[in-house]
């Protein structure tokens, strides 16, 4: 029977539309540093932000691979709008999806699903970055429900946000085990948002500091069986480290692409840069860092697929092909010369956009030291 | 009102904007290049799609192609189509205009009744412009050509507007008809990823049809079935001459009238 490969077939959709769409707009998208409510109302049309989701419960019936694909492709056009479309498919509607009831699933994910709903996800706290047992916001359980309390910082997408998947500690004798996840819609008296902060880079994905105060919510909206908080988090932990690696091999690979382009483009001395060594071993390097990227991810996210443990080998490719971003964004500056440091071409944005991938799912400080004790150390 | 029964034709082509020709063997390169749904056949996929949202259709695409075009039609679906069928048998290969519409004709008389047939006015491969008037002409329906809108849709009638080099043409065609759409109809919408990947599972509704499904035998159709042949595929070579014009410039430009007027670019009237 002939059939087409889903893989092949949405890769090329998806960047038709990131070729057609959204590259020739991302330079005045980065620059505006405002969330790109348009190109994520388009990305929602065509049904992406539900790729994780069985399709007879409002997803497009993907899985992992297929997720990663799209996350690849995306942040090639514009990292910022991969990092969005890739929180609003997993983190910020991934618990809600499991744990919410019908009525919140109806009146929050299925909008969320065709982009209608912003969604976010509140882990780091000032005092609680990757020490997750320090976590302080507190929901105190009442006879009505629970009242939280507390602070969250770096939260991606929070300023525009319509509701909040968040972390809180029920009993902090209990450490981990008082780790649950709540579900608080943003109109909720009590939840403050702070001004978006200044970044770096990926400007257009707006973060900011969450405050809670006396915020009350029903019972069910703890979000999983109470205790299983810090589970629940570690069976997703795999996929957001694979799926920022993702991220990264698209960067990558928009890096490259430029940096060939402009080796054919630029003339000095009377040849264009593509005939010196010294470009070619840049872009060698390049190339084989983003070939040995691209299948650490998608070994890693063939396991997610095929349900096989893969902590480990998601570790790795995040830090890898986080490595090999951060290598090309530099690179690509070098071989633009002068013109890397213009903000007029996306060189720039590559070299500021990547430190953005080593935060989330794990710094490369704490991955390092795991990956050591996994392999013997 | 029963439901309309639309078919659109599409092909797969390379993209052409990657497209060079083998200096030495002036034969295409295709390697590495990929393919893509013709631009003017995403249109005619759009415009169907729009009728079915609109007053509700069934919509079939329909391709002829190696089996590797299977991605024509499970983009189609992936925009709304709701089924699929692939002509694909070795026997097609190398067909003209002819063939492939004799081919397609028999296909669409295999579906059975329809109201109307969408194709793009023409394939960036080969810019031939042929297939969909031919087909209307093997089924014996009405026509119209470079469709730049459809102002309207009853049972017995379709009201469209075709762009002409020098203006706009309003038409009213009987049902059943043919349409070939251009690029400004409309702005095609990417592939719903949902049935995008539908598309790709074994249970979709694609079906793949060979020559004998068709009852045809080998030589009514592809190279054999044409009645043109390719001899051969070049670049035309232009070779820039260039001559200067001495003296004054009232002497250049009159010396440049006379050539202009030897050559009959320009016709001298009194």
């Amino acid at each position: 029977m002939i059939r087409s490969n889903a893989e092949e077939l949405l890769r090329s959709n998806i960047g038709r539309f990131v070729d057609s769409e959204l590259i020739p707009k991302a330079q005045e998208i980065d620059a505006r540093g405002e969330f790109p409510m348009e190109m994520f109302k388009k990305i929602g049309d065509m049904g992406v932000f539900g790729i994780r989701y069985p399709k007879n419960k409002g997803g497009s019936g993907g899985n992992t691979t297929l997720f990663c694909i799209i996350c690849e492709e995306i942040a090639r056009g514009l990292m910022s709008m991969g990092a969005i479309t890739a929180m609003q498919c997993l983190m910020g509607t991934n618990f809600l999806f499991h744990y919410g009831t019908d009525e919140m699933r109806e009146r929050y994910f299925l909008p969320a699903m065709k982009g209608e709903k912003v969604a976010c996800f509140c882990l780091t706290e000032p005092e609680a970055g990757s020490d997750l047992g320090n976590v302080s916001t507190i929901a105190r359980k009442t006879a009505d429900g629970y009242v939280i309390n507390g602070m969250k910082t770096w939260v991606t997408n929070g300023p525009v946000a319509d509701f909040y998947t968040v972390l809180c500690q029920t009993d902090p004798e209990k450490k981990f085990r008082g780790l649950n996840f709540f579900f608080i819609p943003r109109q909720t008296p009590g939840v403050s948002v702070s001004k978006p902060f200044d970044l770096l880079g990926t400007r257009t994905t707006l973060i900011s500091e969450l405050a809670f105060s006396d915020v009350k919510i029903p019972h069910h909206h703890m979000l999983g069986a109470e205790g299983l908080g810090m589970d629940n988090l570690l069976s997703i932990l795999s996929e957001i480290r694979t799926m920022t690696a993702a991220l990264a091999v698209g960067l990558q690979r928009a890096a490259l692409e430029d940096s060939i382009r402009y080796a054919h483009e630029r003339a000095q001395f009377g040849k264009t840069i593509a005939n010196y060594q010294l470009i070619q071993a840049k872009i060698a390097n390049m190339a084989v860092n983003l070939e040995a990227s691209r299948l650490m991810t998608y070994k890693a996210a063939k396991m997610i697929d095929n349900k096989i443990q893969c902590l480990k080998e998601a570790s790795m490719a995040k830090y890898f092909a986080t490595e090999g971003a951060c290598k090309a964004g530099d690179e690509v500056t070098r071989i633009f010369g002068a013109y890397g440091y213009s903000m007029e071409y996306s060189a720039q944005r590559y070299y500021r956009d990547n430190r953005f991938l080593l935060y989330g799912g794990g710094t490369h400080e704490i991955l390092q030291p795991n990956i050591a004790k996994w392999v013997g150390l | 009102m029963k439901q309309m029964q639309i078919i659109v034709l599409v092909k797969q082509v390379p993209d052409t904007t990657e497209v060079r020709l083998d200096p030495k063997t002036g034969n295409l390169i295709r390697e590495g290049v990929k393919s893509i749904v013709n631009p003017d056949d995403r249109n005619a996929v759009e415009a169907a799609v729009s009728l079915k949202e609109k007053y509700g259709a069934k919509i079939t695409v329909l391709s002829m192609g190696p089996p590797q075009a299977i991605d024509a039609v499970s983009e189609a679906l992936g925009m709304g189509a709701d089924k699929g069928i692939l002509l694909s048998d070795r026997a097609f290969a190398g067909a003209d205009t002819w063939a492939t519409s004799g081919t397609l004709g028999k296909a669409i008389k295999k579906l059975g009744d329809f109201d109307l047939i969408i194709a793009g006015r023409q394939a960036i491969d080969g810019d031939t412009a042929q297939i969909g008037p031919q087909v209307a002409e093997y089924l014996d329906v009405t026509q119209a050509t470079y469709v730049c809108g459809i102002d309207e849709v009853r049972p017995d009638a379709i009201v469209v507007k075709r762009r002409l080099e020098d203006g706009i043409e309003r038409l009213e065609l009987r049902l059943p008809a043919l349409l070939t759409v251009v690029g400004e109809l409309n702005r095609p919408r990417y592939p719903f990823v949902g049935r995008l990947l539908d598309a790709c599972r074994e249970k979709a509704p694609i079906e793949v049809w060979n020559a004998a499904d068709l009852g045809f035998k080998t030589a009514d159709v592809g190279l054999e079935g044409s009645l043109t042949h390719v001899v051969r595929t070049f670049s035309p070579k232009s070779k820039r001459q260039s001559e200067m014009l001495e003296g004054s410039a009232r002497d250049a430009a009159a010396s440049l009238i006379g050539k202009i007027l030897n050559k009959k670019l320009l016709r001298e009237t009194v």
